[in-house]
């Protein structure tokens, strides 16, 4: 019972001195930015792409020196776990210089992190989670990536009014991601009249083989698949349908954007059809990021990298506008935030709805041998698909 | 920082509900289960759904999620547990795997891998406890919750029932022919251990108050094992302290502002070392008591321990050479 | 018909790869009781070593001869790291846990496996890589629009062939013999003049040669990823307990099964394919219902 008693007592002392240090670090001027997102696990992809680009961002600003403050990311693994990235909110909130959190990335850990800050008052901006009621949470949350109502909605038109399809099948992952951009899909492309999903086949996570399904959708009617799910299980869709002898036309989402993909499935991603967000034209905003991403990193970036780029872009800029008016506090970087106005960022011109979400047209490219080609920019209108600019 | 600190102990609070749960099954009933995680699932989700589709009350959730647990280990226990220690454990994977993915298909009750969002916050004597700025609050009505059930397996370890299920784990046999039915007390042992993980599982969604089927992974089950192996089995407080370090390691960069210097992967792999080096020198657990039995073992362990050590120092050079001396001939 | 016929050439060959996994957990099984957790991190990072390799002797040749030749290269070379990463681990991890209570080698295991997993993607990175073919992939199609490529005709041929190997080492050499003596009774054997540590570093050579073979096969589709082991090493390990564990005919069975269940059974029954696991994992609570001790293993005596 002593014993007991000595072991808690000594790692209650551990954790009280630990908790006494980190009060004492840090010098004033410096202004915080949190970052949860996975970094290790198997979503760890994802997370260190973004983390990285955020990254990339306040290390250009503070080198340039710009904003006159210096920056700092502060990242927490979550490891697309929700109780982790809870406790890194907490972490986060607790540190008084932290103005805004970036992240998190995986759909059902941002609701927990977005409840969470919206009663704190600690601005959200997610790169990746595109589930449509994200941004319901409240007005502290924002995001730099599409919504599924909206990609789906345009990739749902787009299919059918564009390309002509009437019978689709659908091949989608058991999560948050995926399922929400099958959703939109589905309803925008069954607006259309004669135009319906014939097979909607499921996966559930960390699956590698879909010869099974593959070999359903194959003995259906169906004249295209739409797989809206991660790079790695659609790097093995591809390869897989082919191997099956398919060839049917393949659709995607933005998931498709990661350059990974060619590496994975090299030759088999020839003639696959994607919605994401579209390219800068004018600009060199965006050949710029991807240079400098790739000499940071390594390799390319992806969407959601490019995303958390201009979110950590947008959050300095917020700052520095809102230190015009005085000392900045969490909700008058939050408002910044929200007055945030024709940014140019890597991924384009960015404005904010009433609700935080990212006002955007979508882009439709096709990938020609392993390189995307830029089809254009469209939007939805009354139901109808039309081509933006 | 306050908070962070008081979240991490809740955390702890509320593994241990799976942990303690994990104590009746195999430390006090001897049988290997791995799906603290499943049953888990089931009292979040209980909670989960009734509170938002059918405006339920907590607290009668918590009952009813407890029940509805104890239910499924009794239906899925009455065939299962005539199997023998690993075949057991597999059935219990199985049962967590099936769980999980029930839940995840489920889509018109469960809502499917969507989740289940703002779960309303849980009110005692009519005052809400909001768990995002009231972590104290949390903490100490999570804490009383413990504590009734510390007290209650504690009594119920003494009780003729308790003793009867430490007879059946010592002595299948023996205990069969003093007259004791071992299946009534194993299924008694499983259905008790899965009724705390669900207390557990409730708790935890009026903390997050959204829910979805990632978290109720395989390695969660996993964890709440070491978590009672290494505080020590059978021994109650060995196992709060057992969740309590696996807590704190897991959340131990964070806690010492360290998460920006070293890689997230190396508090896992510090994990891993600390539980191999656990089990190599107190394979009973921090507080376990080694058994009297084993009593004659451990010295002998002892000297082979060193031996060993003294083995991998010279490496594989002598084994090699031992094959060879010998031509192959074993 | 065409679909069924379909359905159970990818079936065969998915079991063909539980079935070489299978195998590592079984023997391990057999000897010293318990689940070698980590099995299916040692084919991860055996996947690692022969990618490595494998990408430095093709270099840019083309598919073809050379590419298949520097092919079965790397794949050796991956079976005996994995050999030796197996038996360093044995003798660190497991040997001193021998007279430990049951579950010590088991936590030892799993600590075992968070370490190699995590060590992987802090040195390789979180992102999978892949393999190339080294033979054109083109799936040959046959009659009723059935296909089948020449990657899953190399599983099928290198699996079936390691498998009858093994159970000639086992039954028909002297090594062999001390194998079974030793998994029946370490005492004994040791008295009858058998090197029981010896023994033992075998297995975990043998089994873990064999998860780098299997590794290899799997990631020329799967590709090579820091998790890769961890669903893997369960289905396999499922698989071993379905067929008995212990039994190494049956973890061949136990393999097969658990591939043809997974694509073919439900497949025929119409669900939806994200009930997949649920409907492998309910066959496989009433297999052990059915014969509590699997397929094919060996009823243990009730001891008085």
């Amino acid at each position: 019972m002593k014993r007991t008693f000595k072991l808690f007592f000594v790692s209650l002392v551990v954790l009280l001195m630990t908790v006494s240090c980190s009060k004492n670090s840090g010098s004033e001027s410096v202004v915080k930015f949190g970052f949860i997102g996975p970094l290790s696990g198997d979503y760890a992809n994802y997370g260190t792409y973004c983390r990285d680009a955020a990254k990339l961002a306040i290390d250009e600003a503070n080198k340039s020196g710009a904003y006159g403050v210096k920056f700092e990311l502060v990242d927490i693994d979550s490891a697309a776990d929700n109780n982790k990235a809870l406790a890194a909110v907490e972490k986060l909130s607790s540190d008084k210089k932290v103005i805004g959190i970036l992240g998190s990335i995986v759909t059902s850990e941002t609701f927990v992190v977005g409840e969470r800050c919206q009663s704190e008052g600690l601005t959200v901006m997610t790169p990746s989670a595109s589930h449509k009621d994200i941004t319901n949470i409240g007005n502290y949350i924002f995001r730099t990536t599409i919504s599924d109502g909206l990609q789906g909605e345009v990739a749902g038109a787009y299919f059918a009014q564009r390309l002509g399809y009437k019978r689709l099948a659908v091949l989608y992952t058991m999560n948050d991601y995926s399922k929400g951009l099958y959703d939109g899909m589905k309803v925008a492309f069954e607006a259309t009249p004669g135009c319906s999903v014939v097979i909607a086949e499921t996966c559930n996570i960390g699956d590698k083989d879909f010869r099974s399904q593959l070999t359903r959708i194959r003995s259906s009617n169906a004249e295209a698949i739409y797989i809206p799910n991660y790079t790695e299980e659609m790097a093995q869709i591809l390869e897989q349908a082919s191997q099956l002898g398919m060839n049917l036309p393949f659709l995607s989402g933005d998931g498709f954007s990661n350059p990974i993909i060619y590496q994975n499935a090299g030759a088999y991603t020839d003639g696959v059809i994607y919605v994401a967000p579209p390219q800068t034209q004018e600009t060199t905003t965006h050949d710029d990021f991807v240079k400098a991403y790739t000499a940071f990193t390594g390799h390319a970036p992806d969407s959601f990298a490019t995303n958390s780029y201009d979110a950590a872009n947008i959050y300095m800029a917020a700052y520095n506008n809102a230190s015009k008016n005085g000392k900045v506090t969490r909700s008058s970087f939050r408002d910044a935030v929200a007055a945030t106005k024709d940014f140019e960022g890597a991924s384009g011109i960015i404005n904010f709805a009433e609700n935080g979400d990212l006002i955007a047209n979508q882009g439709v490219y096709e990938v020609k041998g392993t390189t995307p080609v830029f089809l254009g920019e469209f939007t939805v209108l009354n139901g109808k698909i039309i081509e933006a600019k | 920082m306050l908070n962070f600190v008081l979240l991490v102990l809740i955390y702890t609070v509320i593994y241990s509900f799976m942990a303690l749960g994990q104590n009746v099954i195999t430390g006090y009933g001897g049988m290997l289960s791995l799906c603290q995680a499943g049953f888990f699932a089931i009292g979040s989700y209980t909670t989960g759904i009734l509170c938002t589709k059918c405006g339920w009350n907590f607290w009668p959730t918590l009952i009813v999620g407890m029940l509805f647990a104890a239910l499924l280990g009794v239906l899925i226990g009455l065939p299962t547990l005539r199997l023998k220690g690993d075949y057991l454990a597999i059935a219990t994977l199985g049962l967590g795997e099936i769980i999980k993915n029930v839940i995840n298909n489920w889509q018109s009750l469960t809502n499917g891998p969507m989740g289940i969002q703002r779960i309303p916050m849980v009110k005692v004597f009519g005052l809400t406890i909001n768990p995002y700025n009231n972590k104290l609050g949390f903490l100490v009505l999570s804490g009383c919750i413990l504590l009734i059930c510390c007290l209650f397996l504690s009594r119920f370890i003494k009780t003729r029932t308790g003793r009867a299920l430490e007879a059946v784990r010592e002595d299948e046999l023996a205990a069969l022919s003093s007259g004791i039915n071992s299946t009534v007390y194993k299924i008694m042992a499983f259905a008790i251990g899965a009724s705390f993980a669900a207390i557990g599982g409730s708790l935890y969604s009026v903390l997050t108050l959204s829910i979805s089927p990632g978290t109720y992974t395989f390695m969660m089950s996993v964890m709440v094992l070491c978590m009672v192996v290494l505080g020590g089995m059978g021994n109650i407080l060995g196992v709060l302290l057992g969740a309590f370090i696996i807590q704190l390691i897991s959340y131990l960069p964070d806690l010492t502002n360290l998460s920006s210097v070293i890689p997230p992967q190396c508090k896992e792999i510090l994990f891993g070392v600390i539980l191999v080096v656990m089990m190599i020198f107190r394979p009973e657990g921090i507080l376990g008591r080694p058994k009297r039995q084993v009593l004659s073992e451990v010295g002998v362990m002892g000297a082979e321990r060193f031996h060993t050590f003294k083995k991998i120092g010279r490496g594989f050079k002598k084994i090699g050479s031992k094959f060879r001396k010998k031509g192959g001939r074993v | 018909m065409s679909e069924f016929f379909q359905h159970f050439i990818n079936g065969i060959t998915l079991g063909g790869v539980y079935a070489l996994v299978a195998l590592g957990y079984t023997m391990v099984y057999g000897i010293l009781k318990f689940i070698n957790f980590a099995h299916g991190d040692i084919l991860m990072w055996a996947s690692y070593v022969g990618l490595f390799t494998y990408n430095a002797i093709r270099g840019s040749h083309p598919t073809g001869a050379f590419s298949v030749f520097a092919f079965f290269v790397a794949m050796i070379l991956a079976a005996l790291f994995s050999s030796v990463l197996g038996m360093t681990i044995e003798k660190i991890a497991y040997k001193p846990l021998r007279k430990a209570v049951r579950l010590a080698p088991l936590l030892s295991a799993i600590g075992v496996s968070y370490i190699l997993s995590n060590t992987a993607q802090l040195f390789f990175g979180a992102h999978s890589r892949k393999l190339e073919y080294p033979f054109d992939n083109t799936p040959i199609t046959g009659a009723g629009g059935i296909s089948i490529t020449p990657h899953q005709i190399l599983i099928l041929v290198v699996s079936g062939v390691t498998m009858v190997l093994l159970m000639l080492f086992v039954n028909k050499t002297r090594l062999g013999k001390a194998m079974r003596a030793t998994s029946l009774d370490q005492d004994a054997s040791s008295l009858m003049g058998i090197n029981v540590n010896n023994i033992i570093s075998l297995t975990f050579a043998i089994g873990s040669a064999l998860a780098a073979i299997g590794g290899m096969l799997v990631s020329l589709d799967f590709k090579v990823y820091a998790t890769m082991g961890t669903m893997l090493g369960l289905k396999a390990f499922v698989a071993a307990v379905v067929g008995g564990i212990g039994s190494i005919p049956g973890a061949m069975v136990g393999g097969l099964l658990l591939g043809l269940l997974e694509t073919f059974g439900v497949a025929l029954l119409r669900i939806p394919l994200g009930y997949k696991d649920t409907i492998a994992f309910v066959v496989l609570i009433i297999i052990l219902i059915v014969r509590p001790s699997g397929i094919l293993g060996k009823n243990i005596r009730e001891k008085v």
